[in-house]
């Protein structure tokens, strides 16, 4: 009897948890695909006007929305800025790809140093490396524009990829310390007797080894540098040069872009992070929730 | 050969230790100086820049405390930290027990668990920016999903304005942030309850104990560390606030949903006072210390690094 009733409860709270999840985004996918007059009606009818894919085509290939059209409103509700969110997922991937790679060549070499080699100032450095990242942003945000302009990198990705390495580096070595310190001691000894230096058995032992937590935490790495808004926003001023979340961010408040086509660049700039999901968990989150912390 | 065995973790070879190892300093120095040069120039210049009068045309000069004074005298401040101590004191116990609800839901095998472990993160993986604008779309006034559904539910009269109301606006906020943040929070939660054993909960139900009880006396004392870490960890997010409200509400309605890290971005980017926002800055990041020192007291560097004798 007691027990049916906690699993009735634990059916509830999925449900119920799975509705928050996915009703903001629901509505996203679902007012993408609705043209413009379902979504203003009043009283509110969201289906009587069918479905329409006229968003996407508009963001794809600059053909103007029929409903547009249609209303014959004096100007037409529609901006060419939204036609830039391919373009910016390039960049912001991009960007991203570059983090990853600095990520891991410079997180595992650390990583590896904190796992299993003795030095001065180990814990110093250590703590100092993975707290760094809990100052909050904006108090280095004029710094890194100041810094930034005065090097002349402004509108290039070079200090975007910089700045998001430095973000995402505390986090990278904290878990793959955690990890490469895992792996049994003996195997990184064998290699040792066989004449490995440590950067031999770092390549050819413990990355092997470790692969699944390198490919979790560059994921990681990738999602952090892919949502960066904030110095986004300051170092890369000219549109051609922007990432995505600035240029969403930008064009929700532009009076000339309706929510439907405003959702259907939402929605677009959504697959990578959807897609990404599913990996983060299997190789990250997964092995984080399995005890590898205390 | 640079390296040797007594750099080898646990390799005994005491006597070996003096000798000077190059390796490990070569392997952590490309990130520990990438680290180094990203945040102590940066403070320092953002130190320097908060005692002085700083403008985009004049000369720097000298300005002592007045910088501080101007900004701990203002109003806007006050207000700015008044919405960001309302914000953070509503959302963070809300994120932290439904982390710990979420968690010990995940906890447990169903059918479709995984599937829904690994959708928990979706919220936290959409860009925050974003995320104020997918909100956007639940609260809007005349276009919302939530003014559309409630009517049509009848349980509404007529369209509420939550975006252009001072409380509702701040309401939406934290709802927006909750959803953003509460996974963080239940990843954490999670890998606590995880690391108990089970023989404790085997035992508790052999002596009766209840799902309740098992809760409350085994797996809430046994996760109250990490309970306070994330505790800790969230309320400097609520201080990170800043892509959400850009996003959704802009900081208005007039100033009733500007936190502090709007507050400074606005100080430098749209008043160009540079010296005051960096005196803000300063401010912040002193805060922001004090809640790392207290979440370094609470984890022991051991649980780490390892333990340096073995």
């Amino acid at each position: 009897m007691k027990i049916r009733w906690n699993r009735i409860a634990v059916y509830a709270g999925a449900v119920l948890l799975t509705v928050f999840i996915a009703a903001p985004l629901v509505w996203i996918f679902l007012s993408s695909i609705l043209p413009e007059e379902a979504i203003l009606t009043f009283p509110p009818n969201w289906f009587q006007y069918g479905f329409t894919l006229d968003n996407y085509h508009y963001i794809f290939t600059g053909e103007i929305p029929k409903s547009h059209l249609v209303t014959g409103q004096l100007r037409t509700m529609i901006s060419q800025e939204v036609r830039l969110v391919p373009r910016t997922i390039v960049n912001s991937t991009l960007i991203a790809i570059s983090v990853m790679i600095i990520n891991w060549i410079t997180g595992s070499l650390a990583a590896y140093s904190y796992a299993s080699l003795h030095f001065r100032a180990r814990t110093a450095t250590f703590f100092f490396i993975t707290l760094s990242r809990l100052i909050p942003a904006i108090a280095l945000a004029v710094p890194y524009y100041t810094i930034v302009q005065q090097m002349g990198l402004l509108n290039t990705y070079w200090a975007l990829i910089a700045i998001y390495s430095v973000l995402t580096l505390p986090f990278t070595i904290l878990i793959l310390t955690l990890y490469f310190r895992s792996i049994p001691r003996e195997i990184l000894e064998a290699a040792q007797l066989d004449g490995c230096g440590p950067f031999q058995t770092l390549l050819r032992v413990t990355v092997p080894l470790a692969l699944p937590s390198l490919i979790g935490t560059g994921l990681f790495a990738f999602m952090i540098s892919y949502s960066e808004f904030l110095f986004a926003l300051l170092i890369t001023p000219a549109r051609e040069a922007r990432t995505l979340p600035v240029i969403l961010a930008s064009v929700s408040w532009n009076p000339d872009v309706t929510w439907g086509l405003l959702s259907s660049s939402i929605a677009i700039g959504l697959i990578p992070t959807i897609l990404l999901v599913v990996p983060v968990w299997r190789f990250m989150v997964k092995g984080l929730v399995a005890g590898g912390v205390r | 050969m640079v390296y040797d065995r007594a750099a080898w973790r646990g390799h005994g070879g005491q006597s070996f230790r003096h000798r000077i190892e190059l390796s490990p300093y070569l392997m952590v120095v490309p990130a520990l100086l990438l680290v180094a040069v990203f945040t102590l120039y940066p403070y320092g210049y953002a130190i320097w820049s908060s005692f002085q009068v700083l403008s985009p045309i004049l000369p720097p000069s000298f300005a002592g405390l007045k910088n501080y004074q101007a900004v701990i005298s203002s109003s806007y401040f006050f207000n700015a930290l008044g919405n960001t101590l309302v914000f953070t004191g509503i959302s963070v116990p809300i994120i932290v027990a439904l982390g710990v609800l979420v968690a010990t839901l995940l906890n447990q095998r169903f059918f479709g668990d995984v599937v829904l472990k690994a959708a928990v993160l979706l919220p936290w993986a959409i860009p925050a920016a974003i995320t104020g604008v997918i909100w956007k779309g639940v609260f809007s006034d005349s276009w919302g999903a939530l003014n559309a559904v409630l009517y049509m539910l009848g349980l509404i009269p007529e369209y509420i304005n939550w975006l252009t109301t001072r409380h509702l606006a701040t309401a939406a906020v934290i709802m927006a942030h909750i959803w953003m943040q509460f996974p963080m929070a239940t990843i954490f939660a999670l890998a606590a309850m995880q690391a108990i054993s089970e023989e404790l909960y085997e035992a508790a139900a052999i002596d009766g104990a209840g799902a309740f009880q098992r809760f409350f006396f085994i797996t809430l004392p046994n996760i109250k560390v990490m309970v306070i870490v994330v505790t800790l960890f969230e309320v400097l997010m609520s201080l990170n606030t800043f892509d959400l409200t850009y996003g959704l509400t802009g900081g208005g309605p007039g100033t009733s949903t500007m936190f502090i890290s709007y507050f400074i971005w606005a100080e430098f980017f749209k008043m160009l006072s540079y010296g005051k926002g960096a005196a803000l800055a300063v401010i912040l990041a002193m805060v922001a210390l004090a809640i790392i020192f207290a979440i370094l007291r609470l984890i022991p560097g051991e649980a780490l690094l390892g333990g340096k004798e073995e």
